[in-house]
């Protein structure tokens, strides 16, 4: 899994141009470009349901996905004593796939055999609000590890690009200061506070 | 009406060029993106042979104005579009931004003062959006 902030508009010259206002008014007006590479379509799944952002993923339409087990992702969960029938699936899957190919049915119906588990990459670029609430829900002990992971990829890389906003960026807790999930709180606020205090 | 372009995401062209790449190539967006940069030629050719279709490959990037003008005419832009976001900064005077597909797709849905202002400040920025924009026009 990779998350490489490709671009970015810099606050600094927004901030120079509109002194009356701070960060929090320009993150509106702020856009950031993410590379996100080699998660699993369960991932981009979950990506792709915050709305307001703009994705350009690696069509399954137009690229054959080759040597499908060597590009799935593998939760950490699928331990050794389910490996062997999590890895046998997607061999059959693979399978199964190429046969559909070789036989001329066209991609975008052979992919109906790809599973959740398939690498996918993509372009993501979110303005500055919506990235704190990515950032707000995604990075949460609750939310799912993969793109937990990946968030706090992104994170990392945006506190380098723009310590100014993004250090007050985190998992909502640590942005409100208390937590917004109620009865399904995970009950480690200052634990997840430690972690991303700066 | 007075419009201004105070900034904009660098290397516009070189992201396009990486978003059409990606949903076709295989190959990875940062790999792309970084190879595209030491080579501008083949990022003019990628855009110059632009088509819209999903309009996607436009959306990775932002632009921002500085705008002067009455309150009616901005209530009448924002009716107009909601890809165009705005901050009132007082005595008529506005923070505007967007990103490429809005600006094309505004210009194509309504040709007024604003809309040509709008596309002359992006002839810097991306000029080869610029050049697709008044090509599309004849």
């Amino acid at each position: 899994m990779k998350g490489e902030l490709l671009t970015h508009t810099p606050l600094k010259k927004l901030k120079e141009a509109f002194p009356e206002l701070d960060w929090k008014d320009l993150l509106l007006h702020l856009s950031y470009t993410i590379a996100i590479e080699k998660v699993s379509r369960a991932c981009s799944h979950q990506l792709v349901r915050h709305r307001i952002a703009s994705f350009s993923q690696q069509s399954q339409r137009y690229i054959t996905v080759q040597r499908l087990s060597e590009k799935t992702v593998v939760p950490p969960t699928v331990t050794e004593s389910s490996m062997d029938d999590y890895l046998g699936v997607i061999d059959y899957a693979s399978q199964g796939y190429q046969k559909l190919v070789t036989n001329e049915v066209p991609r975008e119906d052979a992919r109906f055999l790809l599973p959740n588990a398939t690498e996918t990459s993509l372009l993501m670029t979110m303005d500055g609000k919506s990235l704190m609430h990515f950032i707000g829900l995604r990075t949460c002990n609750r939310a799912q590890w993969e793109v937990r992971e990946l968030s706090d990829i992104i994170l990392y890389q945006l506190r380098e690009a723009e310590p100014e906003i993004f250090n007050n960026a985190g998992p909502y807790c640590y942005q409100l200061g208390y937590c917004p999930e109620g009865r399904h709180t995970c009950g480690k606020m200052k634990e997840v506070l430690e972690r991303y205090d700066v | 009406m007075k419009l201004r372009l105070v900034s904009h995401s660098p290397d516009i062209e070189t992201t396009i060029a990486t978003s059409m790449k990606t949903t076709t190539s295989g190959a990875m967006p940062s790999t792309l993106f970084n190879r595209f940069k030491d080579r501008p030629e083949k990022v003019e050719d990628i855009v110059g042979r632009i088509e819209l279709q999903h309009g996607n490959i436009l959306e990775h990037n932002r632009l921002v104005w500085s705008l002067e003008a009455p309150r009616d005419m901005v209530l009448d832009v924002m009716l107009r579009t909601k890809y165009l976001n705005f901050t009132k900064l007082g005595n008529d005077r506005w923070v505007v931004s967007g990103n490429l597909r809005s600006v094309i797709e505004l210009h194509i849905t309504h040709r007024d003062d604003f809309t040509e202002t709008l596309v002359e400040t992006i002839m810097e920025a991306s000029p080869r959006i610029y050049d697709f924009i008044r090509r599309s026009e004849k």
